[in-house]
């Protein structure tokens, strides 16, 4: 017995895990987390009013005046030429698009899943969905040059019968990005309906009428709730597939090409695990910001937060190295001389550097740090390892559009892609993000004070021998 | 038939919250005339209540038989009104279309899920209604009707039980 004891290490006192460090087993009354809440949005410093001009000075020059010239003068001033034709443009549509996965898709996975850690953070992810997707349509239209006729776009009888083409995966991607946007604003606004009346219940003037409209007169009757609980559960569920889709779709505007690099059938899966991994990597980027930044949120997100989106990136990260090993073999095996070709100028050519930073961030990064807990719940090490792994996603989608269009079947039209009125215009779409952040920061509660409750209520601490043992009741 | 009169009781907790309805279902209230006020979602059968009924399954159901119909027209309609001929493909291609009926149908599931929540629980609506503002704040109330010679009976039946006030409902802006 003795032997036993001996042999198993013990945990000293203080290396011991105190229950009171997860949110749902550190309750405080509702009135005073309701308080907290609202105090995180309405409290701004100088700092906070310095950032949003210099972001909205950068969003007036970099986005609007950018593109105004950009469509005063045409797409000449861009660097799309032959044989690139998709350049930044359309890396920025795949690269919103991916982040957009951050928030809506993370949150129906985690609440479908019944994981308990998601609560404070759902909200913060669901709004990256909503103002990434306002990117990619704005990469989208920046892309198309004669903005003006989106509407081409939209099915409807017209004098000229010019009808939209289904045969096209661009039609498809406009159909799926429209109904994920749709959808993701509405699975945005539902749980935020008790909160805005829980901010209504606490303004006054012009500010009540404000939360009082937005709110849409929702009190907490016992129909109410479940009207809304089921609505909700029928969006975490029908928006799972629905984002799938349209990461798919956004992979089969490459695959659906004959063309060397692209034309492969794991890319729609490829795709998504992509999304997924840039879209989860930007999850701790702002929860890092959010916590750092704002008032009262270190006991909203807490360090167990980073560790659940840390395991999730560590898989995500997995899955997203076996298929782009995958597409990579198959085509290395295959032999054909322009895959060969382009795999050897993706590797060896101008931008090798590129292709080895994407496999540096995508895989090294992730598998040398997420392994560990410890590692895992240090806010500012998981927001930079998040940076990195974005850093290394949007240089795979540069790879993939432009890098992989300057190689073709006909030599004669190889030519670099050097990206001009892009750089500013990309500048412009991230300032933009963050200012949309910004604002909504201050409008809309960022944490779901409700659901944290909700959670906190089924929560309790079992005694089981000598030790307190975290236990959840089925509460919904 | 004596004339009834709606009270509104409010509880800080839920223990008190479920004494108080169990004490209501003895005094002959039916839970028909019962409602629950919380501001987090308390399962009915810890409040002692009945599921509420909601028809959002229903009317999502119907709104995604919607969007198949108009996905229907989109794939077959169109080609019909205007007939392309892309890469030498069937006017009609069946992987295609399945795309676009998958996502209208989707959409038409969850639009109408959103819109199954608002028009289930008559949404938007700004009109006065019976409520307090502490209930966000945490408090349960409970919303009942009962006969106004018996007020006083059930008043301090509730307060004893723990209730902070049990008074006349009143409709208010919210």
């Amino acid at each position: 017995m003795s032997a036993i004891a001996k042999a198993l290490p013990r945990l000293r006192p203080e290396e011991m895990e105190d229950p009171k460090e997860h949110l749902m087993h550190d309750p405080m009354p509702r009135g005073d987390m309701n308080t907290m809440v609202l105090d995180s949005m309405h409290t701004a410093t100088w700092k906070y009013w310095t950032v949003v001009t210099i972001l909205a000075f950068i969003v007036v020059t970099c986005l609007g005046y950018a593109w105004y010239y950009l469509i005063m003068q045409g797409l000449g001033v861009s660097g799309d030429d032959r044989p690139v034709y998709w350049g930044v443009f359309l890396v920025n549509f795949v690269y919103w698009i991916g982040i957009s996965h951050s928030g809506t898709l993370t949150s129906a996975i985690l609440r479908v899943l019944k994981i308990e850690s998601r609560r404070p953070f759902t909200r913060v992810a669901e709004l990256m969905t909503a103002f990434a997707i306002v990117n990619a349509g704005l990469s989208v239209f920046m892309h198309m040059g004669r903005v003006w006729l989106a509407y081409w776009m939209i099915p409807y009888p017209n004098e000229r019968t010019i009808w939209p083409d289904f045969h096209s995966p661009l039609m498809w991607d406009f159909m799926a990005i429209t109904t994920y946007l749709i959808c993701s604003s509405l699975y945005l606004f539902l749980p935020l309906i008790p909160d805005l009346a829980m901010v209504r219940d606490r303004s006054k003037g012009w500010v009540k009428t404000f939360y009082k409209i937005l709110a849409i007169g929702f009190r907490g009757t016992e129909g109410e709730w479940k009207n809304l609980h089921l609505a909700m559960n029928i969006f975490a569920f029908a928006i799972i597939p629905v984002a799938f889709s349209v990461h798919t779709i956004v992979a089969w505007d490459f695959a659906m090409a004959i063309r060397p690099g692209w034309s492969s059938s794991v890319f729609g899966p490829y795709f998504v695990s992509g999304a997924l991994l840039s879209g989860v990597a930007a999850v701790p980027i702002v929860l890092f910001l959010v916590r750092s930044t704002m008032k009262n949120m270190k006991y909203f997100l807490r360090p167990e937060h980073f560790d659940t989106v840390g395991k999730m990136l560590l898989i995500i990260s997995m899955i997203w190295a076996y298929f782009y090993f995958n597409d990579y073999i198959v085509s290395w095996y295959g032999g054909d001389k322009w895959e060969k070709i382009l795999n050897l100028f993706v590797q060896t050519g101008p931008q090798w550097w590129l292709w080895y930073l994407m496999l540096f961030c995508n895989i090294v990064v992730p598998w040398s740090i997420l392994w560990r807990k410890k590692w895992r719940q240090t806010p500012w090490l998981m927001a930079l390892v998040g940076i990195l792994i974005n850093v290394g996603m949007y240089t795979e989608r540069y790879i993939i559009v432009p890098e992989m269009l300057t190689i073709n079947r006909m030599p004669f039209t190889w030519h670099s892609y050097i990206p001009r009125v892009e750089i500013i215009l990309t500048i412009g779409t991230f300032a933009l993000f963050l200012l949309l952040y910004f604002a909504a920061s201050r409008i809309l509660p960022l944490i779901p004070a409700w659901e944290v409750q909700e959670g906190q209520e089924g929560h309790i601490l079992r005694k089981i021998g000598k030790a307190r043992i975290p236990t959840i009741s089925e509460i919904d | 038939m004596s004339v009834s009169n709606t009270l509104l009781a409010v509880f800080e907790d839920i223990e008190p919250a479920a004494d108080g309805i169990h004490k209501l279902h003895e005094l002959g209230v039916a839970d028909e005339n019962m409602n629950v006020i919380s501001g987090i979602p308390i399962r009915p059968a810890i409040l002692e209540r009945p599921s509420a009924v909601t028809r959002v399954g229903q009317i999502a159901l119907a709104g995604a038989f919607l969007g198949l119909l108009l996905a229907v027209f989109f794939v077959w309609g169109i080609p019909y009104l205007f007939p392309l001929d892309a890469g030498g493909q069937p006017v009609y291609p069946w992987p295609q279309l399945l795309i676009i009926i998958f996502e209208m149908t989707m959409l038409g599931l969850m639009g109408f899920a959103f819109l199954g929540m608002l028009v289930d629980s008559g949404f938007p609506s700004y009109t006065p209604k019976e409520y307090v503002p502490d209930i966000s704040d945490g408090r349960i109330a409970v919303l009942f009707s009962c006969p106004k010679d018996e007020q006083k009976k059930f008043v301090d039946a509730l307060t004893k039980l723990g209730a902070k006030s049990v008074e006349p409902a009143e409709a208010r802006q919210l």
